[in-house]
C-alpha cells in the first residue's frame, strides 16, 4: 500500500509539472492581456510537431530542437497578437471568442498539413530508474527534469529581469504599469509569446511520451483550464499550487478508483470552486 | 457587448417587407431546385437556427453559454429514451426534450448566473465537458461511446416523415414557432427587461428589476429551445452519442450567433443561414470548412461587431456620413 502511495506521488508530481507548464502560459496571457486563450492547447500541438520535424526530419539534437521550438513559438505569439488579439484588448469576451476561431484555424491547418493519423516520436532515452519497488521510466524523468529547468529559468526571468518585472506589473495593474513606463506595445506580444512558448515546449517535451497528432491539444488545454480556474485566473502562484494539486488528485484517484473517476472528480471540483470562490484559490477577487 | 441592444427600429417598414420576401424566397430554394441535397441543407439550417436562437436568448441578458450543446444533448436523450423505451410518439418527445432541458437549466441557473463574463463562459465550458463525461459513464442510457443508432424518424400523428421533402415543411414550421417566440420575447416587456439587464446590470437592479430571476428565466428559455433543437436533430439524423454534443457543437453555435449578430433579433437565423450551407458549397474542401469558420469568426468580430444582421445598419450609417 505504501508503495502504491509513493508511486502515485511520483506520477502526480510528473503530471503536475506538465500541467504547470501549460497553465502558467495560459494564466500569463490572461493576467497580462485579459485574454482567455482557447487556442492555447493548439500551441502545445504545434510545439509537438516542431519537435517532430526537428528531430526526425532535420535530424537535429533534441535540446537544439526544443530551443528552436521556443524561439519559433515566441515569434508566433507576436504574430498572433498582432493579427488576432490586438483589436480586442479591452474586450475580454470578444478576445475569447476570437481565440475559439484561432484554435479551429490552427487545428485544421495542422490536419491539412500532417493528416489525422498519430505519428510516432522516436524515444529519446530508454530504460527505467528503480528505487526498491518504485519505478520511473527514464523518458518521464527526462521530461520532468527539462520541464523543471525551464520553469526555473522562467521564474528567474519573471522575478529578476526588467521585462519580467514589467510583466508582473501589468498583471497587477495595467494603468499604473503604463504610467510607470511599461511599454504595452512590447509587453503584450512578449507576454503572449512567452505563454505560447511554454505551451509549445510542453508539447515538445511530451511528444516522446504521448505521440503527435493534430488533436493532442485538447487535453492539455482542458488541464490548463482546470488548473487556472482552481488557482485563479491570472495568478501564477495559484497556478503552481493548483497544478501540483491536480496532478496528485488525478494520479491518486486513477490508482485507487479509476481514470474516468479522476476526470469527473476534477470537473466537479472545478465547478465547486467556481461557485464558491470564482477568483480561485489564490486569485484576487474582482470588483 | 453593450451597444447594440437598441434594435427596435431595424429600418423603415418597406425594408422589412423586402427582407421578409427575401427570406421566403430563400426558404423556397429546395422546392425550386428539387435537389434532396438542398432539402437536407435547408433542414440543417432550420435546426441550427433554432439552437442558435436559444443561445441568443441567453446572450440577450449578457451571458454567453458554452454548455448549449449539452442542453441540446439533454433534449435529444430525453426524447430518444422516451420514444424508444416508453413508446411515446415523437411529437411528444420533442417538447418533453425541451421541458427537461429547461428544467435542468432552471435548477442550475441561479448559482451559475452569479458568475459573469468569461467566468460564466468557463463554468459552462466545464459543464459541457462534465455532461459528456457523465454520459460516457452511463452507457446503459447513453449508448456509451458507440452511441444510439436507429433512432425512430420524426412522425406526426402516426405519419412518419421518411423523406427529406416531408421533413422540411415540419422543420420550417418548428423554426417559425421558435422565431415567433423570440419575437414575442424581444418585443414584449420581457425583452426590455432583458435589454436593461444586458446593458447595465447594476442600473437594472437599482431600478427594481429582479436581475437574477430575469437571467435565470432567459437561460431556462434558451436552454429549453436548445433541448427542442437537439431532440429534432436526434430524430432527423437518427444517431446520437455523448460526443455529438461536445465542445465542438457548442462552439459552432457560438460562431453562428456571433457571425449573425450577438444581440440582433434575426442574428441566429442570419448566422445559421450563412454558415450552414457555406462549407457544403465549397466542394472537395471539407477540411477547409473549420478554417473558413475560424476566419469568418475573427473577421466578423473585427469588422462587424454587430454581426451580419447589423450590416445594413452599419452600411447605412457609413453612407449617411459620406
Amino acid at each position: 500500500m505504501s508503495f502504491l502511495i509513493a508511486q502515485s506521488l511520483i506520477n502526480g508530481v510528473i503530471l503536475g509539472t506538465l500541467y504547470l507548464l501549460m497553465a502558467i502560459g495560459f494564466t500569463l496571457a490572461f493576467g497580462v492581456m485579459r485574454i482567455v486563450n482557447f487556442a492555447h492547447g493548439e500551441f502545445y500541438m504545434i510545439g509537438a510537431f516542431c519537435a517532430l520535424i526537428g528531430v526526425t526530419w532535420l535530424g537535429l539534437p533534441y535540446p537544439v530542437t526544443l530551443a528552436l521550438t521556443i524561439v519559433f513559438a515566441i515569434l508566433m505569439g507576436a504574430v498572433v497578437e498582432r493579427l488576432v488579439f490586438r483589436p480586442f484588448r479591452n474586450d475580454e469576451l470578444s478576445g475569447m471568442i476570437a481565440s475559439l476561431g484561432l484554435a479551429m484555424i490552427l487545428q485544421h491547418g495542422a490536419l491539412i498539413l500532417f493528416g489525422p493519423d498519430p505519428q510516432a516520436f522516436p524515444a529519446m532515452v530508454s530504460g527505467v530508474f528503480k528505487w526498491g519497488a518504485l519505478i520511473v521510466p527514464k523518458s518521464r524523468a527526462l521530461a520532468l527534469g527539462i520541464g523543471l529547468v525551464i520553469l526555473l529559468i522562467f521564474y528567474l526571468f519573471l522575478m529578476h529581469t526588467r521585462h519580467g518585472r514589467a510583466l508582473r506589473a501589468l498583471v497587477q495593474d495595467q494603468e499604473v504599469a503604463a504610467v510607470f513606463g511599461v511599454r504595452l506595445e512590447i509587453m503584450y506580444p512578449l507576454g503572449l509569446g512567452l505563454g505560447i512558448a511554454l505551451a509549445a515546449v510542453a508539447g515538445g517535451l511530451m511528444a516522446p511520451l504521448f505521440g503527435v497528432s493534430p488533436f493532442i491539444g485538447a487535453t492539455p488545454l482542458l488541464k490548463a483550464f482546470i488548473v487556472v480556474i482552481l488557482g485563479g485566473l491570472g495568478s501564477i502562484p495559484g497556478a503552481a499550487l493548483a497544478a501540483i494539486l491536480l496532478g496528485l488528485i488525478e494520479s491518486f484517484t486513477s490508482s485507487f478508483v479509476s481514470a474516468s473517476a479522476a476526470d469527473i472528480v476534477t470537473f466537479a471540483l472545478v465547478i465547486g470552486v467556481l461557485l464558491v470562490r470564482p477568483a480561485g484559490l489564490l486569485g484576487r477577487a474582482e470588483a | 457587448m453593450s451597444s447594440a441592444a437598441t434594435h427596435t427600429a431595424s429600418g423603415p417598414r418597406p425594408m422589412a417587407f423586402v427582407w421578409a420576401l427575401a427570406l421566403v424566397a430563400v426558404a423556397l430554394i429546395p422546392w425550386i431546385t428539387g435537389s434532396t441535397f438542398h432539402f437536407h441543407i435547408a433542414i440543417m439550417v432550420c435546426i441550427s437556427a433554432m439552437a442558435t436562437g436559444g443561445l441568443a436568448v441567453t446572450a440577450w441578458v449578457g451571458q454567453l453559454s458554452l454548455a448549449h450543446a449539452a442542453f441540446a444533448g439533454i433534449g435529444a436523450y430525453t426524447s430518444v429514451l422516451l420514444v424508444t423505451r416508453l413508446d411515446l410518439p415523437v411529437l411528444l418527445g420533442l417538447p418533453a426534450g425541451a421541458l427537461v432541458a429547461g428544467a435542468v437549466a432552471f435548477v442550475i441557473g441561479a448559482p451559475l448566473l452569479r458568475l459573469r463574463g468569461v467566468y460564466f463562459v468557463l463554468i459552462t465550458f466545464a459543464l459541457n465537458e462534465l455532461f459528456r463525461l457523465v454520459m460516457l459513464e452511463i452507457p446503459e442510457y447513453s449508448g456509451g461511446s458507440s452511441g444510439i443508432a436507429g433512432i425512430p424518424k420524426l412522425s406526426i400523428f402516426g405519419v412518419t416523415l421518411s423523406s427529406y421533402e416531408a421533413v422540411y415543411p415540419f422543420a420550417l414550421v418548428c423554426l417559425a414557432l421558435v422565431m415567433a417566440l423570440l419575437v414575442l420575447i424581444r418585443k414584449g416587456q420581457l425583452g426590455h427587461r432583458f435589454g436593461a439587464v444586458e446593458e447595465n446590470l447594476a442600473l437594472a437592479e437599482a431600478s427594481g428589476i429582479p436581475t437574477a430571476q430575469i437571467q435565470t428565466l432567459a437561460f431556462t428559455i434558451g436552454s429549453a429551445i436548445a433541448g427542442f433543437a437537439g431532440a429534432f436533430l436526434a430524430h432527423y439524423v437518427g444517431f446520437i452519442s455523448p460526443e455529438t454534443f461536445g465542445f465542438q457543437l457548442s462552439v459552432s453555435y457560438v460562431i453562428m450567433l456571433v457571425t449573425g449578430g450577438r444581440l440582433a433579433l434575426w442574428g441566429p437565423l442570419v448566422g445559421a443561414l450563412f454558415l450552414t450551407p457555406l462549407p457544403e458549397f465549397l466542394r472537395g474542401a471539407v477540411e477547409y470548412q473549420h478554417i473558413i469558420y475560424g476566419v469568418v469568426l475573427i473577421a466578423v468580430l473585427r469588422f462587424l461587431p454587430q454581426g451580419l444582421a447589423g450590416l445594413p445598419a452599419q452600411l447605412a450609417r457609413k453612407g449617411g456620413r459620406a
